[in-house]
């Protein structure tokens, strides 16, 4: 892009300038409007979990809801509670926004696609994300409400807390791939399920399950959304924004939901490599990047609208009970792994292959159970049959 | 320690039952009842597709006010006893009826057991239901059960105008009123037939006198 400004006339560094403006407004606008479509997606999907429609009336089967809710919201006044902290309440959704927009620098949408590819990406990614628990501790505090000064601080203990087993999880994909980079991690993973990092190693699959379950509660999603908790906690701590702060808070939290799935799929599932064939098509391994991060994405709703929340020391003790002792034991596991198959690359595959097996298998139980489940609920409520069980 | 493994695989197992309760739903149907496209007037129509118990509202329930035209008599109570004047009835004289229900046996008042006499009938018979409170009085009062609460609930327009209910139509309004002016134009004429014909016997009468 540069070398394109340069050509029409523009001196380096304004062009560098320039280009840098364009593409970061680029960024931010498909981050508005994936947190924005990811909110409608929430919803129907929601909806359907329970028997509902979801929001089905604003455009074409509900498509542009997210237009009509983000326009509303910035219509709306934007209330500062009296005995407020206002300069921290005003700047408090920015450093949320900042925490997850930041990412973006290092977010990987495909082979080749990456605004930069640091050489510290995935450290780079876990710090900037710790931003959030600024802006929410911020927005927790200032807002002079002690709903919200208690959604902060469980916000922040709990950040603090799960921040711990993820970090620790994120070392074995960084043991077996041997760099930092984002692209560097994507690189060293193939395009078979069975070369993607979750099936690498027995430890690599605890790593990916411990991740996962860490990063649902560094985003605040149930059932971890203690911050938030409606039941005890009216809101947390955006209970006093409204207007367009609120939006802010409303999509970084959205956001979060699609850097979760990015990250987890660059990670673990193998980004957006393709077959050596294929190499080269740019777009096809954005798309397929893309359709990864929906299943997690897909996958981390349907978490939301199955379990109940956790209560704040079960929330704790799975943190520091469960998931750290697993984390370690992931990371020195895969250490001891790596050793003892270091020049026998045919155990290594022959374990990987087993292991996708291992997922296979559980999948197909999945599915019969599912389909136990439709006939089941297929059964009208008031008939003799829904009796029996 | 057996515990903590307990814990653990609980945890997994529950959470794979869970999922897959909340995944099958995703594809049964869903129970929306989508309003203005779907007439909610009946629960048959809704019973048809609908999965769950469906009791719909209760006999006595006092919803929008049914008139039953057949069953007037036009006596204006239900209009008197009416506390916020949401009923408007114009009556005209007609054929003195008994009233029958359908399979023919007549109608009583509720109140006096006696057969029920029709001498009246509405050419306006409207009601409010945007004023209407529903509080059943009208109900109550009437002798022969004509106004009643049905249990539709239903009744979004588009206008106040189209809240008013309006049980007369032009049609038998005027059938109604040629009918009236021709029973008075008999009346009339019998009324005069027979003052004619007690001045003839007046006149008689004087004439024997004299």
């Amino acid at each position: 892009m540069d070398a394109t400004l340069i050509s029409i006339g523009l001196d380096p560094l304004t062009a560098k300038i320039t280009s840098m403006v364009i593409i970061s407004v680029i960024v931010l606008l498909a981050f508005v409007t994936i947190g924005g479509i990811l909110t409608l997606v929430e919803r129907r999907i929601s909806g359907f979990m329970q028997s509902r429609l979801g929001p089905n009336r604003v455009g074409p089967q509900g498509a542009l809801q997210w237009v009509a809710d983000g326009v509303k919201l910035i219509l709306k006044e934007d209330l500062i509670p009296e005995g407020a902290d206002r300069k921290l309440f005003r700047i408090a959704p920015y450093f949320c926004l900042v925490g997850i927009f930041g990412t973006m620098v290092v977010f990987p949408w495909g082979k080749g696609v990456i605004v930069a590819d640091l050489n510290v990406g995935l450290f780079y990614f876990i710090s900037i994300t710790a931003l959030v628990v600024f802006g929410v501790l911020m927005a927790g505090w200032s807002s002079n409400n002690k709903w919200s000064l208690l959604g902060g601080m469980r916000a922040a203990a709990q950040i603090v807390s799960y921040e711990i087993p993820v970090g620790m999880s994120l070392l074995v994909p960084i043991l077996i791939s041997g760099t930092l980079s984002m692209g560097g991690i994507m690189a060293s993973q193939g395009w078979l399920p069975w070369e993607w990092m979750v099936f690498k190693s027995p430890f690599a699959v605890l790593s990916f399950i411990i991740f996962f379950i860490g990063s649902l509660a560094e985003a605040n999603r149930t059932p971890f959304d203690l911050p938030e908790a409606e039941s005890e906690l009216v809101s947390g701590y955006c209970t006093e924004y409204s207007g367009f702060r609120y939006a802010v808070f409303f999509l970084s939290e959205w956001a979060n939901l699609f850097v979760l799935g990015g990250l987890t799929t660059s990670v673990f599932l193998g980004g957006g490599n393709l077959p050596g064939a294929l190499e080269g098509f740019t777009i096809l391994s954005v798309l397929v990047y893309l359709a990864k991060v929906a299943v997690v994405i897909f996958v981390v709703i349907w978490l939301r609208w199955t379990l109940p929340r956790f209560r704040i020391d079960q929330l704790m003790s799975l943190s520091w009970k469960y998931l750290l002792p697993g984390a370690f034991i992931a990371f020195l596991g895969q250490a001891a792994y790596m050793l003892l198959t270091q020049h026998t690359p045919i155990v290594q595959s022959i374990i990987a292959v087993l292991m996708f097996l291992v997922f296979v298998f559980v999948l197909i139980r999945f599915g019969l159970k599912v389909r136990v489940s439709i006939n089941e609920q297929r059964i009208p409520v008031n008939s003799p049959a829904s009796n029996v069980s | 320690m057996g515990a903590y493994f307990q814990n653990i695989k609980d945890g997994f197992t529950t959470a794979f039952e869970g999922m897959s309760i909340s995944f099958a739903t995703m594809f049964v149907r869903k129970e929306t009842v989508q309003y203005p496209e779907v007439d909610i007037s009946s629960n048959a129509t809704i019973a048809e597709k609908y999965k769950g118990s469906l009791m719909g509202m209760p006999e006595n329930y006092r919803g929008i006010l049914d008139v039953d035209l057949s069953l007037c008599t036009a006596c204006q109570i239900c209009q008197k006893a009416c506390p916020i004047d949401c009923i408007v009835i114009d009556n005209i004289k007609c054929d003195k009826t008994k009233l029958s229900d359908g399979d023919g046996s007549p109608v009583l008042n509720r109140f006096t057991q006696k057969e029920a006499l029709k001498t009246r009938t509405v050419t306006r018979f409207d009601i409010n239901a945007a004023k209407c409170m529903y509080c059943g009085l009208c109900e109550k009062a009437c002798p022969t059960s004509a106004i009643r609460h049905t249990n539709q609930f239903e009744m979004n327009r588009e206008s106040q105008e189209e809240l008013i209910l309006r049980f007369v139509s032009d049609d038998v309004k005027a059938t109604a009123e040629k009918r009236a002016s021709e029973i008075e134009a008999e009346a009339a004429a019998k009324k005069a037939a027979k003052a004619k014909k007690a001045q003839e016997e007046k006149a008689k009468e004087k004439g024997a006198e004299e």
